[in-house]
């Protein structure tokens, strides 16, 4: 079929959203599979000019398996942890082939995706070296549905804490099994990588919001990054249907913030900035622990930790959500940061 | 009733159990577990075990496991030599939508309920459908088989957090009912005394036994209106260079894997009240709603897996219902698309819509639907 390469122009609102479906259904994936919706939306937002790389997990392995695929754009398999080098050798690749004029020279979207375990546990290294790569046009998504679902739910550097998973199950002895915080992997990437010109954290649940920050990037160009929180049935444990309002919740809690990194400045995004504006109350984390099987053991003071935890993301990190250490009060002069101002004027609710 | 039938076998029994993954893993997991304990206290040895092939499960999508137990260690190994039972003395279907037929998660294709059930075998359903209407949704039987069914709705659970509401001792009563030789009703009423000290857990495998309806099932009976949905495998020779596989075309469904097979509630929508909003199309994962001519959105039932995301998201209140499953007739009511039907005639679609949701397909108040519509979509940009 012979498309031309189209700008990606933001989209406005639901109505603006294209029609055209790249990612159709009939893949195994679980009833309400956010994750499922991520890859249709990132698809529907990058449009037909794309190569689609997906390492091994929930959307390599429901999406492609025996000899079928609900994929109309071109995709390849490929392994788990390498979505960074796959997406920086597509990209190279496609950049020597058009400089010999084998292939036309056009505007083709390279897009890698890799589940938690893929991106922020096996493959931070290969996605971190891509991120540094500024001559080569490609995006990594990570769709993080905070555990390795695929094998079962086996906990991974984006389990949240005291979650239960296969690896983490409550006992009588020992309630919270889980005890490490959540890695902050969009803010690591952004901190760490000052030359990719576009880093997002997203949510499915917010779909223009989301297409909005893949056609951002791609548009940007440069080797860039996005991170999808996916609510996941499987391994959340709650009913299907709810996956959109767990969506909401994560980001209205203050749990998910939303953002993305243009160019070195941080912009926030959805509730995320009426949060930080002050404009909405941000809502206690109960709301989202209580609707999930996986934080059904917490105790009160299990939900009073996690609660301050969040808090802490809020009022004390150098930039809410996003840049998790501060500076002495004695030296907010010398960088010229004002703590009155109203990203930390934030009140909880 | 206090009739009792002997299980047709001599050196061991094969029980499978279909169920939905995840939600009733832990479920299948406990009847399996329970029937090798339970024939333990009669000296036979079993395993109990789940498909390899069903591995990683997915929320909906039908799931097996097996207890085997026989006779000695000799004739238990020689009945495990196998990958999977193909033949098997007890099926049991512990959701009553899985008569609609099984479509796995490998790549099986659609197999009726009692594909693997042999010759005056059984098929246990948890339902609290009568066995009339269960037969009338299975797949047209090639062999005799007896259908038992156990009082009780589909026990769904999620991954961590097991409700027991007793379906697992009421199945058990039910296979001691139709399987006395390999399962002794007093082995299982001991058995579930030991592991749980509740009277009550007894009592319910004593109504599983007592309760459960049987009712033969002959040669001819049930549906021809399920889909048949099997495919040629490609073996190794055929595949191409690089595991290349051909992409979608634009505009084109995967016809290799449909997710309605995973489906326990379908929605249906009331175009009359429809404010075209987009969202369930948006938020749909599977991709199953497409736009008509009129600016509505239909579900294709073929592709729709009945999350239920749609109903949920759907800012007017009772637009978009889900609906038991079994409620849909195979000939009549099978997955074709409804909206012509609505388009043609309205006074009869709406008829067919209050019929099967339970909800007047009038339009409520604007004012209803605003304040409705305004939690709904509070959170979208």
């Amino acid at each position: 079929m012979a498309v031309e390469t189209a700008p990606l122009p933001q989209i406005k609102g639901v109505k603006e959203v294209p029609y055209e479906e790249l990612f159709v259904s009939g893949h195994r994936t679980c009833q309400g599979c956010e994750s499922a919706l991520v890859m249709r939306h990132m698809v529907k937002a990058s449009g037909p000019r794309t190569i689609i790389l997906g390492s091994t997990g929930c959307m390599y392995v429901a999406n492609t398996t025996y000899y079928t695929t609900p994929w109309v754009v071109p995709w390849m398999h490929t392994q788990l942890g390498a979505a960074g080098s796959a997406a920086l050798g597509t990209a190279a690749g496609l950049k020597v082939l058009m400089r010999k004029g084998k292939i036309k020279d056009e505007k083709i979207n390279v897009i890698a995706f890799c589940g938690d375990g893929g991106g922020a546990d096996m493959g931070i290294g290969a996605i971190s070296a891509t991120l540094t790569h500024k001559e080569y046009n490609c995006l990594v998504l990570l769709y993080d549905n905070e555990s390795y679902a695929n094998t079962d739910i086996q906990v991974s550097s984006q389990s949240p804490w005291g979650a239960v998973t296969t690896f983490s199950p409550t006992g009588s002895k020992h309630r919270i099994m889980h005890t490490r915080w959540k890695k902050n992997m969009p803010g690591m990437m952004a901190a760490g990588h000052p030359e990719s010109r576009y880093i997002a954290a997203g949510c499915a649940a917010y779909a223009v919001d989301l297409m909005n920050k893949i056609r951002r990037a791609l548009e940007l160009g440069g080797p860039t990054f996005v991170h999808t929180l996916d609510p996941c049935p499987k391994g959340w444990d709650y009913h299907p249907q709810y996956s959109q309002e767990l969506g909401h919740l994560a980001v209205e809690c203050g749990i998910w913030p939303l953002y993305e990194v243009v160019d070195g400045v941080v912009n926030l995004t959805g509730p995320t900035r009426q949060i930080a504006e002050g404009r909405k109350k941000r809502k206690p984390v109960i709301e989202y622990l209580k609707r999930q099987g996986r934080f059904a053991h917490f105790a009160p003071e299990d939900v009073e930790h996690f609660q301050a935890e969040v808090d802490k993301q809020w009022t004390e990190w150098l930039i809410p959500g996003v840049i998790p250490f501060t500076i002495p009060q004695k030296d907010t002069r010398i960088l010229n940061i004002d703590k009155k101002k109203p990203l930390h004027a934030e009140a909880v609710a | 009733m206090s009739q009792t039938v002997t299980a047709p076998t001599t050196t061991d029994i094969t029980i499978e159990v279909v169920y939905r993954g995840i939600f009733q893993k832990t479920l299948a997991q406990r009847i399996c577990r329970s029937v090798v304990l339970a024939a333990r206290r009669r000296g036979s040895p079993g395993t109990a075990f789940a498909r390899y092939g069903d591995s990683p499960e997915r929320n909906g999508v039908p799931a097996k496991q097996f207890a085997v137990v026989a006779a000695d260690d000799t004739q238990l190994e020689a009945s495990m030599a196998r990958y999977e039972p193909s033949v098997t003395d007890v099926t049991v279907a512990v959701d009553d939508t899985l008569v609609k037929g099984v479509e796995s998660w490998a790549w099986y294709g659609r197999q009726p309920i009692w594909k693997t059930t042999k010759p005056d075998g059984f098929v246990i359903v948890t339902s609290d459908k009568t066995p009339d209407e269960i037969v009338a949704q299975t797949d047209t039987a090639v062999r005799p088989y007896t259908l038992a069914v156990v009082p009780g709705a589909a026990s769904f659970a999620g991954l961590w957090v097991y409700k027991d509401d007793h379906t697992d001792w009421r199945v058990l009563g039910a296979l001691a009912k139709v399987a006395p030789d390999w399962i002794r009703l007093e082995d299982v009423r001991a058995l579930v005394q030991e592991q749980t000290k509740d009277p009550n857990a007894v009592a319910s495998v004593q109504y599983g036994f007592d309760a459960t309806v049987l009712r033969p099932v002959a040669v001819g009976e049930g549906t021809s209106g399920h889909e048949v949905l099997q495919f040629e495998k490609p073996g190794w020779t055929t595949m191409r260079p690089g595991i290349v596989v051909d992409a979608r075309k634009p505009g084109e469904r995967n016809p290799f894997y449909k997710k309605y097979g995973a489906r326990t509630m379908r929605p249906v929508v009331n175009f009359d009240t429809c404010i075209k909003c987009t969202m369930c199309w948006l938020d749909c994962p599977d991709e199953c709603f497409e736009v008509t001519p009129t600016g509505h959105y239909e579900v294709v039932y073929e592709a729709c897996i009945g999350c239920g995301i749609c109903a949920q998201v759907c800012p007017v209140k009772d637009c978009i219902v889900m609906v038991d499953e079994l409620k849909f007739d195979p000939d009549l009511d099978a997955n074709k698309t409804v909206w012509p039907q609505w388009q043609a005639d309205r006074g009869t679609y709406n008829k067919w819509f209050e019929a099967k949701s339970g909800v007047s397909a009038a339009p409520k108040s604007a004012k209803a639907a605003a304040s409705s519509g305004a939690a709904a979509t509070g959170g979208e940009d």
